[in-house]
């Protein structure tokens, strides 16, 4: 073979290389490097999760100051040394922003990718204490009590909570999404429980959205996290209608669409047990089928126990995809369990209860 | 082209190919490093044994350059495959191949990187895993080491001291 060829074999051969080798090694780059810091500092984040053995502790709390000294060596100090006089709101809310400092530390430590969704998540909280100002407002009552701590709209939030006329929230919500069903509400178009759907129906849509606008697996993660929420939270209206004995016709428009799981078998089914007989063949089944009994009784239960199973999923999907977004996924969740769970207990211990019996609430309610 | 053009683009390759990935892959591992950290400062320790690990494939670079360079005769003395013909045309591509095969195989710095960083998120969690992270990440190392071998034969029996 003459000396031109080999060289010209050599050389188209290494530019081929070349272009493949550089190709894949970019695209392997972009996808895991942005998620090595945040992940790294989640998972050591996630070790400084509070156990049970420390649950049982606080549970011995005499009161809110000694339940506040206990939890000095956590990431809740900083926020519980803003409370002055402590009583069990301002316990409450100093673990309600050290949730939500949770959520913006995600937003801030992530890739710009994937950073939003974060903010997006916190919505929910707009969502939730939007319509507790209403319904509160409708009936009477001190809003004030019933808002939550966070979400962006914190500030409108409050504004609407103390505002003089239901016509005033209207000029709040001027400009926001949620101006457009508040005014059907305020027009009678709809009633307060549409409303609500309305706005979850908006909040869900959005995070859809957003996780359908991603790619590879950071769309499948996404994308999962948001249809087992949509589901759970389905799966829940559902069982309470058949509680309440509502028909189909009554339960379907407060339904959420974009779930994975088919509702039309569930409406149509006398009652709760049928119900979630029915479900029993979806992938709720297994988590349905250990609760059975309880959840008879008691829907909470299940709440939890299908918050359990998204919290469950997000860590498989952690395990097979150790640097994506299911790592901070799976972490916001557990840490909204471990909140709740702190909040009843301060609210167990203000109450006066003994250790024993706040251990037992405390269980029950994450 | 010339085969001192091959051979020093092998040279080059092995050294340069190799010592990027492994700059990737400790930055993969640091970037998991100073999070761990920044959580709590007990972890410093394992992350820095973890974070060092995509290092090596750089070091076999840098011998298989040392290699290329003394066969080739670039480094102390006079360049031996001067003349335009077929036979030096081959030998100095087997050197641009051992070089590619060590900087092609020194990649595995880069997903070593992506496996210590992982690691070291799992450590901080659990520091009783950190034995199997490290052995997770050295599974890459393999890799490199064939590299390497594959590169010592090549340069062994094609071209000779």
């Amino acid at each position: 073979m003459e000396t031109g060829a080999v060289s010209g074999i050599l050389n188209t051969t290494l530019a081929l290389i070349f272009t493949w080798v550089g190709y894949k090694t970019s695209k392997i780059i972009y996808k895991y490097t942005p998620y090595s810091y945040p992940n790294a500092r989640i998972k050591a984040m996630e070790s400084k999760l509070l156990t049970e053995q420390r649950f049982n502790e606080l549970a011995e709390s005499r009161n809110l100051q000694n339940f506040i000294v206990n939890l000095e060596d956590t990431d809740y100090r900083d926020y519980l040394a803003e409370v002055q006089e402590p009583d069990v709101e301002s316990v409450e809310k100093a673990l309600e922003k050290a949730l939500a400092g949770t959520y913006e530390l995600m937003a801030r430590i992530l890739p710009r990718r994937v950073s939003p969704f974060f903010r997006l998540l916190l919505e929910e909280w707009d969502v939730r204490n939007i319509t507790s100002v209403v319904k509160a407002k409708l009936a009477g009552e001190p809003a004030t009590d019933y808002i939550v701590e966070i979400g962006p709209m914190l500030p409108k939030v409050k504004a609407m909570a103390e505002s003089k006329s239901m016509e005033e929230i209207l000029v709040i919500l001027e400009g926001t999404p949620y101006e457009e069903p508040y005014q059907r509400l305020l027009l009678g178009e709809i009633d307060v429980r549409t409303f609500e759907t309305e706005l979850y129906r908006m909040y869900y849509g959005k995070l859809l959205n957003y996780a359908l606008s991603k790619k590879e697996e950071e769309r499948t993660i996404l994308e999962e996290f948001v249809r087992l929420r949509i589901d759970r939270m389905n799966i829940l209206t559902v069982l309470r209608g058949k509680v309440a004995k509502l028909s189909a016709e009554e339960i379907r428009p407060m339904l959420i669409p974009g779930g994975s799981v088919k509702l039309d078998p569930l409406l149509h089914v006398e009652d709760l047990g049928m119900a979630l007989a029915e479900l029993d063949s979806t992938r709720y089944g297994p988590v349905i089928r250990d609760v059975r009994e309880e959840v008879e009784r008691d829907l909470g239960v299940l709440e939890r126990a299908l918050e359990g199973y998204i919290i469950e999923r997000m860590n498989e999907l952690n395990r097979f995809y150790p640097l994506s977004v299911a790592t901070p996924l799976g972490y916001v969740l557990q840490k909204g369990r471990e909140v709740k769970k702190l909040r009843a207990i301060a609210k167990l211990i203000s109450d006066g209860l003994p250790p024993e019996r706040i251990k037992e609430l405390a269980g029950d309610v994450a | 082209m010339d085969p001192i053009v091959y051979v020093s683009l092998g040279a080059a390759l092995a050294a340069g190919l190799a010592g990027a990935a492994s700059a990737f892959g400790v930055g993969i591992a640091g970037a998991a490093a100073a999070g761990v950290v920044a959580e709590d400062e007990k972890n410093f320790k394992n992350a820095l044994i973890l974070e060092g690990l995509p290092m090596t494939q750089s070091i076999y670079g840098l011998i298989t350059l040392f290699l290329i360079l003394m066969v080739s005769g670039i480094l102390g003395g006079g360049f031996k495959f001067t003349a335009d013909n077929p036979d030096n045309i081959v030998k100095s591509a087997i050197l641009l191949g051992a070089g590619l095969t060590v900087g092609l195989t020194g990649l595995s710095a880069i997903p070593q990187g992506i496996i210590a960083s992982a690691g070291i998120g799992a450590v901080a969690k659990n520091p009783k895993t950190f034995t199997q992270g490290i052995i997770f990440a050295a599974m890459a190392e393999t890799m490199a080491i064939f590299g390497l071998v594959g590169a010592l034969i090549m340069i062994v029996t094609g071209v000779g001291f």
